[in-house]
């Protein structure tokens, strides 16, 4: 009794502990065990490496965009290099001969400003407007496909488990492999040489594009109408290219589903079978494709740079590749910078969300 | 425990089930017949194979979809109505499901959706048979927790997988009485139980259907349980059954070997070890099942009349009825094994 009370003095002198270590600081606040900062601060380490990665391996490149303007200047001026060097320099608004060190601590300063710096090749424009205007187009067209592909592939997959072995089955399955086996590259190209220029069933010229020349942005139908139409084509080999492996995946997690117990003990307590589709077996089979959807978004934004270079179509992608061909470092930083910092996040997303769907995951207080 | 009330819930006349298979057909039940009265807690027992889980799923038409009923019928009787459940359109069954045949299925620990919480999963039962009281769904759902013991509210409200082994078994039998059924069919309700939620899960079982008088019927390898809860055992062999009667003739009299081989394959505290026996052999190919007696390749009693004609389940020796052909010779044999 006696060694406890004195326990208690001690504590009401001693506090609070001063922090004087930042070990201290831990003890007592222990946010390094906060589940949810961590994988914040793990996300952005990963965007970090990233970005880093992506500055030196830009740099070894070969082909340096500021040799290529003075070339340029002095065959078509005629005046001595150092002229031509110190014009080059001016309109860059850099030092070229600045160690790499240098560069590195600059681009980082500007990024903690969120400044991507300006277009190295088309000097005065801002990447960050550049990928402001091309983006919004690649996510229209890229989230179309996604939904559209994801919600068909789920019901067709449950579509074959429900109907195992049977003709339907067979068929979807040869045909969801195929699709699967086929790349997006492909399907791009089948659709413009096909349908556009042999049987004519649209126009590849007019396809080109967003929407059509002359019409304003805006909230009209006119301006929508155009801008489905011309993101159809990327649509269409958004969803071609990525339909399979949803139909295959939601096929062989419904069939392992449709053999769980708590399946056929729904069956048995006389539930209706849209209740027993819908919460019991659609639900449960599509837990491990929510977790392949996250990943899947990042590809489909990569792949998204062929697949609009082929359509021409003024997306995010069609600027990357752009900015690769005329070796605008700024510009392929800053849109690398985008992708990964999209697919670390929609990762994180991912994280977080599935809790929600799965309780058995869900994060309870400390872990 | 005797039923007081004579009302027949459950008639089962001449039931055969094959399993059609790639190797051929499995015969999995042959001509089984039997009834169950209200109240009445009837145990299937037998080795596992035997086919008393096709039994009780052809109750609930819930078997295989490579198995098929070759003949029979089973007739469920209730306030002067007569259904034939393998008549049963599509609605009617799903409506016939769980309102009036309750099957609480072998193992528990998989029977809940696990994305959904329990108390989803009790309303669910309940508006699928068109009750959406869900206040008095949660009142009745309470009672019924408390009444296998456990704490209603933390459980109502839990998923599935914040449940033990255990504690999920007793809340699927709370939801196997959730709507009153007349019939409660148990699928080895303590297996995979450790001995102590074993005892709590028959104490719990008793004290339902003391309070709720539904009829059971349950399946068990698992005697000594068969022998607590039961009114009625019948034993069956390779899909027969070979035995049926009251649950003291059939533990102190049992009148076929393959019953009296079970009963001293298990231990008694006052027996000495020597006594104890298995049954040699194992359960016979249901793609070819032997001629006559399909027990007789395994049988001590075994003469060649056996291998030739199949004995009938009938009443001629003792109180109940046994399909063997040495009812005297096991009687006499387990006299002198006493004395």
């Amino acid at each position: 009794m006696a060694s406890h009370s004195s326990d208690l003095e001690n504590a009401r002198v001693n506090s609070p502990n001063p922090v004087k270590y930042v070990s201290d600081f831990f003890d007592r606040y222990p946010i390094h065990k906060n589940y949810y900062l961590r994988i914040f601060l793990q996300a952005l380490v990963t965007i970090w490496a990233v970005m880093s990665f992506t500055f030196v391996l830009v740099r070894l490149m070969p082909g340096n965009p500021v040799d290529v303007l003075i070339e340029q200047i002095l065959t078509q001026e005629g005046i001595s290099y150092q002229e031509a060097y110190d014009r080059v320099a001016a309109s860059f608004n850099i030092d070229p001969d600045a160690s790499m060190l240098d560069q590195y601590v600059d681009y980082v300063g500007d990024l903690l400003r969120l400044d991507l710096g300006t277009s190295i090749t088309s000097p005065g424009t801002r990447v960050i407007d550049e990928i402001a205007r091309f983006l919004p187009w690649t996510i229209f067209a890229v989230g179309c496909g996604f939904l559209i592909s994801f919600v068909l592939g789920i019901v067709l997959g449950m579509t074959m488990a429900y109907y195992r072995d049977s003709v339907l089955d067979h068929s979807l399955s040869l045909v969801s492999s195929f699709f699967t086996g086929v790349p997006n590259y492909i399907w791009g190209l089948l659709i413009i040489i096909g349908p556009g220029i042999t049987w004519k069933w649209f126009n590849v010229g007019a396809a080109r594009g967003t929407y059509d020349p002359g019409l304003t942005p805006g909230f009209n139908a006119e301006f929508i109408a155009s801008a489905i139409e011309h993101a159809l084509l990327p649509i269409f080999t958004y969803v071609l290219a990525t339909l399979g492996s949803w139909m295959l995946s939601m096929k062989s997690s419904t069939a392992s589903v449709l053999n769980d117990d708590y399946v056929n003990v729904a069956e048995a307590r006389g539930l209706k079978d849209r209740r027993i589709i819908t919460s019991y077996v659609g639900r449960n089979a599509m837990l491990p494709l929510f977790a392949q959807l996250s990943i899947s978004i990042g590809f489909v934004l990569g792949s998204g740079v062929v697949i609009e270079e082929i359509f021409v179509y003024w997306g995010f992608g069609h600027y990357l590749f752009q900015a690769i061909t005329v070796r605008d470092y700024t510009g392929i930083q800053g849109s690398v910078l985008i992708l990964s910092s999209t697919f670390v996040f929609s990762n994180l997303l991912a994280d977080l969300t599935y809790g929600l769907l799965d309780p058995r995951v869900r994060i309870t207080g400390e872990k | 425990m005797a039923a007081k009330r004579q009302e027949t819930v459950l008639e089962v006349d001449d039931l055969s089930i094959v399993y059609r298979t790639k190797r051929g057909d499995v015969k999995a039940t042959n001509h089984v017949s039997f009834s169950l009265k209200q109240g009445e807690a009837m145990a299937l027992i037998g080795e596992s194979g035997s086919g008393k889980t096709t039994i009780s799923l052809a109750l609930i038409r819930k078997l295989p979809k490579n198995a098929v009923i070759t003949s029979g019928s089973i007739e469920y009787r209730h306030n002067g109505e007569i259904q034939d459940v393998l008549r049963l359109s599509k609605r009617q069954l799903r409506a016939f499901r769980w309102k009036d045949c309750a099957m609480v299925f072998q193992g528990a620990q998989n029977a809940f959706n696990p994305v959904l919480k329990i108390h989803k999963q009790f309303e669910d039962t309940a508006r699928s048979h068109g009750w959406t009281d869900k206040q008095a769904v949660r009142e009745r759902a309470l009672n019924l927790l408390e009444l296998v013991r456990l704490d209603p509210e933390r459980v109502y409200d839990s998923y599935p997988h914040e449940l033990s082994g255990g504690m999920k078994q007793r809340t699927l039998l709370a939801l196997g009485v959730l709507l009153n059924p007349q019939i409660v069919i148990l699928d080895e309700p303590t297996t995979a139980l450790d001995i102590l939620t074993q005892r709590a899960i028959i104490d719990v079982l008793n004290d339902m259907q003391r309070q709720l008088h539904f009829s059971i019927i349950f399946i068990s390898h698992d005697l000594s349980l068969a022998a607590e809860m039961a009114d009625t055992v019948a034993t069956v062999y390779a899909g027969e059954i070979v035995e049926m009667g009251g649950v003291n003739d059939i533990f102190y009299q049992s009148l076929h070997p393959y019953t009296y081989g079970l009963l001293t394959s298990v231990p008694t505290l006052a027996q000495e070890q020597d006594l104890l026996q298995s049954i040699p052999g194992s359960p016979p190919n249901l793609i070819h099942p032997p001629s006559g007696c399909k027990f007789h390749p395994r049988c001590a009693f075994a003469t060649a009349a056996c291998s030739q004609d199949e004995p009938p389940l009938i009443q001629d020796f003792g109180a109940h009825l046994a399909a063997c052909w040495h009812k005297k010779a096991l009687a006499e044999s387990r006299e002198e094994r006493v004395s």
